[in-house]
């Protein structure tokens, strides 16, 4: 996986066919577990939220997976009247952006499913929807978070290094020859652990490298307005 | 930090004058980059450059920071924004605990 590079074509990475192949199915895989566990109809689309208005805004439930209670949290921390009311309003229309915005995501990495051989293993992301594919990028990394366990930005500074020492690019200094089939906090065993890991170091490469373009050429749009 | 908090409170009093003061919070997490949170603070709410990293630096290292005020209706836009991006966001009376220096 490269870094994403401004390009006049868009934002453009190269991934490797599994890298692609990977976060496209996990994006998918969240979109799934977005739309049934906010209660959002089979195959809703923005065109029929659009169309139908406040008809699907009756449906709104408190998520049950804490993964897709991140994704659409309590909007009050202590009314909960006012944390129901917000989701009543709003909780169709986010969870069906994001359905929306996870599966455009992984057609543009897999092209939509055509597989991950094609276009030269580039994955190219269009300025207007660069801000979509990286809201997509921090939907999943928030439901891989939640998965591994991560509270916390020690939590976080540990898996990268974990994953970052089995895939020999730092020495590990710290060799505790973990037992293979035990489990940790979050309830992964280490090859699950190790996997999800670096699947969530990848999401964060490639999200880190577009987000530093995306504010480069903000601030370069607003010191022109400036001018 | 606080001299920014200070500055943040002085900003949710002159707007206390209003009825039905609001706020929303965004609250620290692990996961969300501090690219991703200053991209949100800069393009959503036109803050500069300057400005959008102190109030990011204030979620990272005081767990949360007030990022605007104003009639609930407004804050419940703000806050709906927020989730759409992704972040960890809340509204609630500007007076209510611990948001407001109680001047």
């Amino acid at each position: 996986m490269t870094p994403f590079r401004s390009t006049p074509a868009g934002f453009v990475a190269r991934w490797a066919p599994v890298e692609r192949e990977v976060l496209a199915r996990v994006a998918r895989d969240v979109a799934d577990l977005l739309r049934a566990d906010a209660g959002l109809p089979d195959d809703v689309t923005d065109a029929d939220v659009a169309d139908a208005g406040v008809a699907f805004t009756g449906v709104a439930r408190v998520p049950r997976d804490p993964a897709v209670q991140r994704l659409l949290p309590d909007a009050h921390r202590e009314d909960a009247d006012v944390a129901a009311e917000f989701r009543h309003l709003t909780q169709t229309d986010l969870a069906a952006g994001k359905v929306a915005r996870l599966r455009a995501f992984a057609d543009t990495v897999d092209d939509g499913g055509a597989g991950a051989g094609s276009s030269d293993g580039q994955v190219v992301v269009a300025r207007d929807t660069a801000q979509e594919f990286a809201g997509a990028l921090t939907d999943v990394r928030l439901v891989l978070g939640e998965r591994l366990g991560l509270d916390d930005d020690a939590d976080v500074e540990h898996l990268h290094h974990e994953v970052l020492t089995g895939l020999g690019i730092v020495e590990d200094d710290d060799a505790e020859g973990a037992d293979p089939d035990e489990t940790d906090a979050a309830g992964l065993d280490a090859e699950q652990r190790s996997y999800w890991g670096g699947v969530f170091v990848a999401a964060g490469f490639a999200q880190e490298s577009l987000m530093d373009e995306l504010l480069a050429e903000l601030r370069a749009r607003g010191r022109g307005a400036d001018e | 930090m606080t001299s920014s908090a200070t500055q943040e409170d002085t900003r949710t009093e002159e707007v206390s004058g209003l009825a039905d003061p609001w706020v929303t919070i965004v609250w620290n997490d692990p996961v969300n980059l501090m690219s991703y949170v200053a991209f949100v603070f800069e393009s959503y709410f036109g803050h500069p450059q300057a400005e959008a990293h102190r109030l990011m630096m204030q979620v990272h290292e005081e767990g949360r920071a007030v990022v605007s005020t104003g009639p609930r209706e407004r804050m419940e836009v703000d806050v709906q924004a927020m989730h759409g991006y992704g972040l960890w966001a809340t509204l609630q009376q500007s007076g209510a605990s611990g948001t407001e220096a109680g001047a």
